[in-house]
């Protein structure tokens, strides 16, 4: 028993190890740059490939695998750079979010480059005879290799804390991070400290996937699991905080290698419960300060009613999707259906992340509990259509509504982060309790009855739902209600001070919007005629967040704009090419780096001027 | 050593600074006065860059410096001192001075950690304090201090004696000397405790964005009705 006890505390240390060096980049760069850097899971995934690559050239020896992953580190430190130079430079003073766009779309790229580069294999390294030595417990085998890295987690630790406490760039770096503007008007050019700081994290970033190319494959995959965790831990220590990452490295590693051995269902949910449970009892971290928040971007544009130009286009559109179906064929028929229902979803988290000011990481969670409460209801209890579908919306409305009790109390990337955490805990349910939820393999055979007149009444069903949906939506933005949620997102306290409800106003957004997402999930489920764990995936909680984004968030036809752009691009493109994810990713970032304030803040800009 | 003409500057859509202009002579102090929201403040972001002028020139030792970054301003040789003193909270007090350390001006002798503990020997005591533990006073006093490691020609002060005991303010008067002994510039805002109008060799009066009087402090003490129209709450 005490071996095994041992052999689980050696495995937890070498995970924490590894998740240190895949988090202490992230919270580093964000700590300084204020940037939620997505394409950190991407230049870790880079690492590991650059590491085969170098590694498998290197002699097999100690001092070449070391040599080799070095030399990786300082090759992704110089990508870490050049992205820093060529994208997020000219975003730093962008809106809240967008350096997430654009990292994400870097992320797309990256994935699709490395495909391209390395193929679509994954890919290990053999282990040469000093990889391969183990140390015997019991009757298990512990690699020496991962003692080593027991090792390297601490000195890289210490390391990073020597370099930010004791030299003159870690105290230009942490007053930096306190207020750049003071430290640009006592001469420090800001711009390359924060190219250094961008490098180092990446040269991090690249350094952990190359140490843990021993321990796994390289796959095109873990750019995106990984960049998970990543947040995960740094968000769980408190975000720029690397003690902070430390702890929360070790604190989860273990946990993951004694939570498997005792309880094997738990993997994919234990993670995303440590950070619930952290965040709702420590709001920023273990370790972090209620000042590190993501930068906001100034005051948000004003929100007026639509001017007559902006109606009679509304209705033109509208007159336009009413006569589609007798000009369109089925396929151009179903992808209008899918974009209708990505509008309302788009719809819904434009509510809570522009007038409510609570970004979601994880909006998917509504709509995929739409889904699955639709197809549930249709499927076990013969629920019609209509039943089935108010359902979907009540159960995702009414988890919405408990979940929402705890989130609305927290702010900016925390709370975009424990929505994730929740999206995440309810996809692994669906992904474990297959009685239910049949699992990966989904529920099968949701259609619509036949009084509703195949795709085109379907269509019709879909266009008046969503379209209504998204008009009650907007229609609830400009009744007090919709003034005093504004109100409480621009000035929390003054609101209060009015006698405004701030919490309460943020929970019943937060609830309007699951319930919405819910509707339009119920909606998917009818359309596809089956529920998957993906529709409850981070992707898809990436793909709302996309739609409202490049429409806008500023604005109110942001999401409109947004689902329709996104939607057709992402159709057309995987039609068009096997390269979508560069084209989409290129696509993305010249939209970012063009419209700052999205397509509809730039059409609005256009006609003022 | 220092020529401002016709400054605007804007928040926004809105006009703050409305063709401001003077000119500082090297090593004198100017002061500048006025109500709330008269445009004081305004005037030193902009000069330091943190408010880009929208139009107008600013000349700083014959070299043409507005819309440049803070970054050039600070270096070519301009201190700033914000209201608000923003010093890094988390940085201990010898950590504040290292980051406002800059190479040395050749014909002014360069500032160091023990001269400036000579001149607040407040400071001297807290070497290893975190600035954010420290009174409102000795929180000014290392915004000085941390300004001057680098070794500017010219220092603007916004507010510096606001919200400070009378012990501190002397202090803060007595560097403000100090300072113009050692041929530095200072270019001060001032509402509240008044002492830098005392020894300024200029004042200048702001209403709504313009300067809208200038002339010594003796004659201003003798301009009642200026006073009563600029000053006077």
């Amino acid at each position: 028993m005490h071996g095994f006890l041992f052999l689980q505390l050696l495995t937890g240390l070498a995970s924490a190890a590894q998740l240190f060096l895949l988090a202490a980049g992230l919270t580093v760069i964000f700590g300084v740059t204020r940037v939620v850097n997505f394409a950190h899971g991407s230049l870790y995934m880079l690492g590991a490939y650059l590491g085969y690559s170098l590694i498998t050239r290197a002699p097999p020896t100690p001092v070449g695998f070391a040599l080799g992953a070095l030399a990786t580190a300082g090759l992704v430190a110089a990508l870490g750079a050049g992205l820093e130079i060529a994208l997020l430079r000219r975003l730093y003073r962008a809106p809240d979010l967008f350096q997430l766009l654009a990292t994400f779309a870097v992320a797309l790229m990256a994935e699709d480059l490395t495909q391209r580069l390395w193929g679509a294999e994954d890919l290990a390294l053999p282990r040469p005879g000093f990889l391969a030595g183990a140390l015997r417990i019991g009757a298990a085998r512990f690699p020496l290799y991962d003692l080593v890295l027991i090792g390297l987690g601490p000195a890289v630790y210490l390391a990073l804390l020597a370099l930010f406490r004791t030299t003159r760039w870690g105290v230009l770096v942490r007053a930096a991070t306190a207020d750049r503007d003071m430290l640009a008007c006592l001469g420090v050019d800001q711009r390359w400290l924060f190219t250094a700081v961008f490098a180092l994290g990446a040269g991090l970033a690249g350094l952990g996937g190359a140490l843990g190319l021993p321990d796994t494959t390289a796959t095109l995959q873990m750019g995106f699991s990984s960049v998970t965790d990543a947040f995960v831990v740094v968000v769980v220590g408190g975000l720029g905080s690397l003690s902070g990452a430390a702890l929360a490295s070790l604190l989860i590693g273990l946990l993951q290698a004694f939570g498997i051995a005792l309880v094997p269902r738990s993997t994919l949910v234990l993670v995303f419960v440590v950070m619930a449970a952290t965040l709702v009892l420590r709001p920023h971290g273990l370790l972090g300060s209620a000042s590190a928040e993501a930068a906001g971007a100034g005051a948000p544009a004003l929100v007026r009613p639509a001017t007559p130009a902006l109606r009679a286009l509304a209705l033109v559109t509208l007159a336009a999707a009413v006569a589609l179906p007798f000009l369109a064929g089925p396929f151009l028929l179903s992808v209008a259906t899918e974009a209708l229902i990505a509008l309302l979803f788009a719809a819904s988290l434009h509510l809570m992340m522009g007038p409510g000011g609570m970004a979601s990481f994880g909006h998917a969670a509504w709509f995929g509990l739409g889904a699955y409460g639709a197809a549930l209801a249709a499927l076990a209890l013969r629920a019609p259509l209509p039943l089935a579908l108010v359902m979907g919306l009540l159960l995702a409305g009414a988890v919405a509504a408990l979940f929402g009790l705890v989130v609305v109390r927290l702010a900016g990337v925390y709370l975009a982060m424990l929505t994730l955490a929740f999206a995440q805990i309810v996809w692994a349910g669906a992904m474990q309790f297959e009685e239910i939820s049949g699992g990966d393999n989904g529920l099968l055979g949701v259609w619509p009855p036949r009084w509703l007149g195949g795709p085109v009444g379907f269509y019709f069903l879909a266009l008046a739902l969503c379209a209504g949906g998204a008009l009650v939506l907007r229609r609830a933005l400009h009744a007090p209600f919709g003034y005093a949620l504004r109100g409480a997102r621009d000035a929390p306290q003054r609101a209060a001070a009015i006698g405004l409800d701030v919490t309460r106003l943020r929970w019943a957004a937060f609830t309007l919007a699951g319930a919405a997402a819910g509707l339009a999930g119920a909606l998917f489920a009818y359309a596809k005629g089956s529920v998957f764990p993906t529709y409850l995936g981070l992707g898809r909680s990436v793909d709302a967040l996309l739609m409202v984004l490049l429409g806008g968030v500023g604005t109110m036809s942001g999401p409109f704009v947004g689902a329709l752009v996104y939607t057709g691009l992402y159709d057309a493109l995987l039609l068009a090419t096997d390269a979508w994810r560069l084209v989409l990713g290129a696509a993305i970032i010249a939209l970012v780096l063009l419209f700052p304030d999205g397509l509809a803040g730039a059409a609005a800009r256009r006609m003022r001027a | 050593m220092l020529e401002v003409e016709r400054l605007c500057s804007f928040y926004g859509r809105a006009q703050v600074l409305h063709d401001v202009g003077f000119g500082l002579a090297s090593g004198s102090v100017a002061v500048l006065l006025g109500r709330n929201g008269a445009g004081k403040s305004t005037v030193l972001k902009s000069l330091i860059g943190l408010v880009p002028p929208r139009s107008g020139r600013i000349r700083f030792e014959r070299a043409e410096i507005a819309g440049l970054p803070p970054h050039r301003i600070a270096r070519a040789g301009i201190g700033y001192v914000p209201e608000e003193r923003r010093v890094f909270a988390e940085l201990t007090v010898a950590e504040n001075l290292e980051a406002g350390r800059r190479p040395p001006r050749p014909g002014l002798a360069p500032w160091t950690a023990a001269r400036l503990f000579a001149l607040f020997p407040a400071l001297g005591e807290l070497r290893r304090r975190p600035a954010g533990r420290m009174s409102g006073g000795e929180q000014q006093m290392l915004a000085i201090a941390r300004t001057l490691m680098g070794n500017p020609r010219l220092v603007l002060l916004d507010e510096p004696g606001e919200g400070l005991a009378p012990l501190v303010l002397r202090q803060i008067e007595a560097s403000v000397r100090a300072l113009r002994a050692e041929g530095v510039s200072l270019l001060i805002a001032e509402q509240g405790p008044a002492f830098a109008r005392a020894v300024a060799d200029q004042v200048l009066v702001m209403e709504k964005g313009a300067i809208v009087w200038s002339g010594t402090h003796a004659a201003l003490e003798a301009d009642a009705p200026a006073r009563q129209r600029y000053l006077m709450p």
